[in-house]
């Protein structure tokens, strides 16, 4: 019971600082949809053409501002030892990365679901498509957010190169980058494309806890 | 017996011993190695092209046992605590970055006489390409981070990570179907290689074995070297 309070406090707490920071927010869809005119600008207005390469440009994009907001999983609580204070509170590093995944894929993500739909009406995907597209996104954002974690706990005391957390989750992100632009394009084999997705995913939802737990440990024992 | 494995100073002794016989040899073998491919038969079809092949293939089983030799080294190294582990991830990741560069490149070479482009999206060249940023990431690791204890053990860790990719790049050709021929090396595959271009061709292995294996040891020497002078 006790366990069960400190994790709703906790996501109170993460909802009081995304709510503070909704700015931020907006400026990762405001980003998303940014880039989507940048790509029409470039490949030019024609139908045909965004019709096909549609699914393809929202999935980079995605990946892309996903990269964009790596800095909000531990770095302020790194910096102003809010992670010691959680940590004393009784729960685990293991646990604190699970709930962070959780509470990221829910104040991040999340938003684009609104999005996604208006971007594909821009690009002009089909409307049978675009539920595929979301349940793909819903997916392969969470294996993305597992990504962001490793990374993010990596990178906690790197000073000198900022690219390199975008970088580490970007070559992660191959596998899922394929399946999840296949499970929209390929709707016969639906059914086995989104089952490797979800192994997928239960794959770096397996290991991220461990990485990011040990990472941060390094990270709070060098400060 | 195998505690120059363990302990940087015992390393240093035993590759000041090993240095010299093993420059000779390596000399003489890639001596050998260069004399049987002038004298390897050309291919009925590929012509002299097929000489591409005694570059190709070693280095490209080299960048992938100096990756695996890295996963090794870092899983001994965080579980045992031995520091020689890192020095070794550090001093390696180079050689193999640049081996993986020398299979690309020569790869690339090959097939634009022989498949009529520089590069194609199949699965196998793509996982090579990965492997090749991977090890810039690893290279980039290095510079990136102020105290010598996390960056060493986040390059281990992200080591750990990227070698899910070893296994994709080797049966890359078994799972797909894939412009790159699969391996032919063995005897038991059906169509395998003719004894005549195996002979250079496991020659030439072992001279770029010993290439590494040479600048490996220089590089882990200076390592342990500066460690000393900045303790």
């Amino acid at each position: 019971m006790k366990l069960i309070k400190k994790i709703f406090y906790f996501f109170v707490r993460e909802f009081k600082i995304s709510f503070k920071n909704l700015n931020d927010l907006f400026s990762n869809v405001l980003f998303f949809f940014l880039a989507i005119f940048v790509f029409v600008f470039a490949i030019g207005p024609d139908k045909q053409a965004l019709n096909t390469f549609g699914i393809g440009i929202i999935w980079s994009l995605l990946l892309l501002s996903s990269t964009l907001s790596l800095r909000r999983f531990f770095q302020d609580d790194f910096n102003n030892d809010a992670l010691i204070v959680i940590h004393m509170g009784g729960l685990s590093y293991e646990l604190i990365v699970i709930l962070k995944i959780i509470s990221h894929f829910v104040f991040v993500k999340l938003p684009f679901l609104i999005a996604i739909p208006i971007a594909s009406t821009l690009v002009h995907i089909d409307y049978n498509k675009i539920i595929l597209l979301l349940i793909s996104f819903i997916i392969g954002s969470l294996i993305l957010s597992c990504l962001g974690s490793i990374s993010a706990a990596m990178n906690l005391l790197n000073k000198r190169n900022f690219a390199l957390g975008s970088l580490i989750v970007m070559i992660f992100s191959i596998p899922m980058i394929i399946f999840s632009v296949a499970v929209v394009n390929d709707e016969e084999n639906f059914s086995s494309l989104i089952n490797i997705l979800i192994g997928l995913f239960l794959i770096f939802f397996a290991i991220s806890p461990w990485v990011s737990a040990a990472c941060i440990r390094l990270a709070l024992s060098n400060k | 017996m195998f505690g120059f494995l363990v302990n940087p100073n015992k390393f240093n002794k035993f590759a000041d011993i090993i240095m010299k016989p093993l420059c000779y040899s390596t000399f003489v073998i890639l001596l050998v190695g260069l004399i049987l491919i002038y004298l390897s038969p050309s291919d009925y079809q590929q012509g002299s092209t097929v000489r591409i092949m005694y570059i190709h293939v070693p280095a490209a089983w080299l960048a992938m046992l100096t990756y695996l030799i890295m996963t090794i080294c870092s899983v001994v190294a965080l579980a045992f605590r031995i520091p020689l582990g890192f020095i070794i991830n550090i001093a390696v990741a180079p050689i193999g970055a640049m081996f993986t560069l020398i299979c690309l490149v020569s790869g690339s070479l090959w097939g634009k006489p022989m498949w009529g482009t520089w590069w194609v999206w199949d699965a196998r060249l793509t996982s090579v390409a990965v492997l090749f940023v991977i090890y810039i990431i690893i290279i980039f690791l290095k510079y990136s981070f102020e105290n010598r204890e996390v960056q060493e053990k986040t390059t281990a860790i992200f080591i750990i990570i990227g070698s899910i990719n070893l296994p994709i790049i080797k049966f890359s050709v078994d799972w797909w179907n894939t412009l790159h021929q699969p391996a032919s090396i063995s005897k038991l595959s059906s169509p395998s290689i003719d004894t005549s271009m195996i002979i250079p061709l496991i020659t030439m292995c072992l001279a770029f074995m010993f290439i590494g294996l040479l600048i490996a040891l220089i590089r882990i020497k200076t390592e342990i070297i500066l460690r000393k002078d900045n303790l």
